[in-house]
């Protein structure tokens, strides 16, 4: 390197960076552990909060509300995504249209597809329930999914699949035995970071679900509590979808990057 | 002759605008070991795929046993092509990637194990059966892709450029391997190719290909020998040529000495004409007819083991022509580079070219 920059400075800038975006979440690790649960007085360690946490059955209504839309949209959205990401690619020489708008749910702003999810559901007279809720997530996990298939598509050797039509295979048979076992960590990593996605997808839900209890998600439950107040179980509930979004990322974030086999 | 194995008529392809395959008529018989050659972009990759059945013609007509194949499509095609990138399955292991093709058959498993270690004995790859493509040398892999298109026993078995990605020493190897092993299974290979020595080397007969039309086809010997064109005895081994113009039945070239070769040129036409280095020769022998004659200023000698090759600056042709002396007639009377020395050849080994 050729700069000029004082190495100790630049240290202390990251540091204080690093320090900016991990403390509060340190300081929330934290209090989900404090025996007498006020935010201002530690007074002593203990996981109470945790049992208080599972014995609280709105929460763990909603979490298994959450569990199931998470669980339904990955499911919908791998499945689409991938076969999605597969056509653009093979299609890709007749235009980039199909390109540019496959994307357009990442970008648009939460809320307004938020709202735009609302007035399409309302306006086919949709009751909305759960299931609202996880058709408008497969919405924006589509385009996650396709993104990070796509990505490794783009260093997928295209002639492997000439070579199983060239052996006799059938297109479904050169998918199936192929160009799926050969992308299959894309799809994986796809499949979690959805799922991750959906796990903590606040206003699209709120937005798209029913009236009444039984479409309530994690986040909106956590939203309807914190208007009380924090709750030492809030902490407990944060610090426990936390460290499961960021294994997941983490595991979705290694298989991506892993290369393949014979790659 | 009995009917064709293969036969090619009219077949026509364009992209765009471009013709990458123009009106080409060719037959291929049984057991042929077939040659495609040409440059990149003279559509012998294309007719390749044509008949594999990754691309349809325009127009034209494949006719494989008889029947027309031209649509029908490559996984229903008894023919079997191996990819220039071998195109191998990378999350299967080298038996499996052998199997694929017979799984697709749908027969029983103890015949697809048993042709499978059949052929897997053949390119002497049996202790690498469990591998996986990315745990094997290019050579290796090669082979497996040879394994994976010929144990379906296909009757025509198209090859695209096999051995491009190999070194030298490999690639000579493996040119007289798939011989034996065409010769063996009694399959007929067209194999693609842009080395005009491969194709020599390797095939009964070559076609040269050029900007989508079929120049000439022929055994190497009758191409060598005979080339059709310019283009043809150009891009087939090495060749001298003497610019040249027609003049009252006799051809002049640069500096006013007359050639006198095999074909004519028409009435004041310019063109070229062309000798093969290996038809110089430095003296005048008793027997032999030497009508033409050319001297020159050696400007470079290189030593080839069995023939020494020189170089000589001669005011008849604008580049150094070249000489190929074998070992006994180089050490019988040395060359060196600065000598002044007369090359003299045979009409009948010369050949007229229009421009």
């Amino acid at each position: 390197m050729r700069g000029t920059a004082n190495p100790k400075l630049m240290l202390m800038i990251l540091s204080a960076v690093f320090a900016f975006l991990y403390i509060p979440i340190s300081v929330l690790f934290a209090l989900s552990f404090n025996e007498g649960g006020l935010p201002t007085v530690w007074t002593g360690f203990s996981v109470k909060w945790y049992g208080e946490l599972f014995r609280n059955g709105d929460i763990m209504g909603a979490a298994l509300n959450t569990l199931i839309v998470a669980i339904i949209s990955t499911i919908l959205a791998t499945i689409l995504g991938t076969l999605l990401a597969v056509g653009v690619e093979i299609r890709r020489r007749k235009g980039r249209f199909l390109e540019t708008i496959i994307f357009a749910p990442m970008i648009i702003p939460d809320i307004v597809l938020a709202i735009a999810l609302l007035s399409f559901f309302s306006l086919l007279n949709f009751t909305m329930g759960l299931h609202t809720i996880i058709v408008s997530h497969v919405v924006f996990n589509l385009a996650f999914v396709c993104s990070v298939v796509r990505a490794r598509l783009k260093t997928f050797d295209w002639s492997i699949v000439e070579a199983s039509t060239d052996l006799g295979a059938p297109m479904i048979t050169t998918l199936w035995r192929v160009i799926l076992p050969v992308m299959l960590p894309a799809v994986i990593a796809g499949a979690l970071l959805a799922f991750t996605l959906s796990l903590d997808e606040f206003i699209i839900a709120f937005f798209t679900a029913g009236a009444g209890r039984d479409s309530i998600t994690l986040p909106m439950q956590i939203f309807a509590m914190i208007r009380f107040g924090v709750t030492p179980e809030i902490n407990a509930l944060a610090a426990i979808v936390m460290t499961v979004s960021v294994i997941i990322l983490a595991l979705s974030q290694r298989l991506n990057r892993g290369g393949l086999p014979g790659q | 002759m009995s009917q064709p194995l293969l036969s090619i008529k009219g077949a026509t392809k364009h992209f765009g605008a471009v013709r990458a395959i123009d009106g080409i008529d060719l037959d291929i018989h049984e057991n042929e070991f077939f040659a495609l050659l040409g440059a990149s972009g003279s559509g012998k990759t294309t007719l390749l795929r044509m008949l594999a059945g990754f691309e349809v013609p325009d127009a034209g007509q494949i006719i494989l046993d008889g029947e027309d194949v031209s649509r029908i499509p490559p996984n229903h095609r008894p023919v079997n092509l191996m990819f220039q990138s071998y195109a191998l399955f990378p999350h299967m292991s080298v038996f499996q990637n052998i199997a694929y093709g017979l799984e697709m058959e749908k027969l029983p498993k103890a015949q697809i194990k048993s042709r499978v270690d059949e052929i897997l004995d053949v390119i002497q790859l049996g202790d690498l059966a469990r591998r996986k493509p990315d745990q094997l040398s290019g050579g290796q892999r090669q082979r497996v892709a040879l394994a994976r298109a010929l144990v379906k026993r296909p009757r025509l078995l198209l090859l695209d450029e096999p051995l491009g990605a190999l070194d030298k020493k490999l690639r000579g190897e493996m040119q007289l391997e798939l011989k034996r092993i065409q010769h063996e299974f009694g399959i007929t290979f067209i194999i693609v190719t842009h080395d005009q020595e491969e194709a020599l080397v390797m095939a009964d007969r070559v076609a040269i290909l050029k900007d989508g039309k079929l120049l000439q086809s022929g055994t190497p010997r009758e191409i060598y020998e005979h080339p059709g064109s310019r283009f043809a005895a150009d891009f087939i081994g090495v060749m001298n040529f003497f610019p040249v113009r027609e003049k009252a039945g006799k051809l002049i070239a640069d500096d006013g000495s007359v050639i006198t070769a095999g074909t004519p040129l028409s009435a004041g036409e310019k063109g070229v004409a062309a000798v093969r280095p290996e038809r110089l020769s430095l003296s005048l022998s008793r027997t032999a007819k030497a009508e033409n004659s050319t001297t020159g200023t050696v400007v470079a000698t290189a030593y080839h083991g069995l023939d020494l090759q020189v170089h000589l600056k001669t005011p008849a042709a604008p580049d150094p022509i070249l000489i190929r002396l074998t070992a006994d007639v180089a050490e019988a009377r040395p060359v060196a580079t600065g000598d002044e020395i007369t090359v003299y050849w045979a009409t009948r080994d010369t050949r007229a070219f229009p421009l």
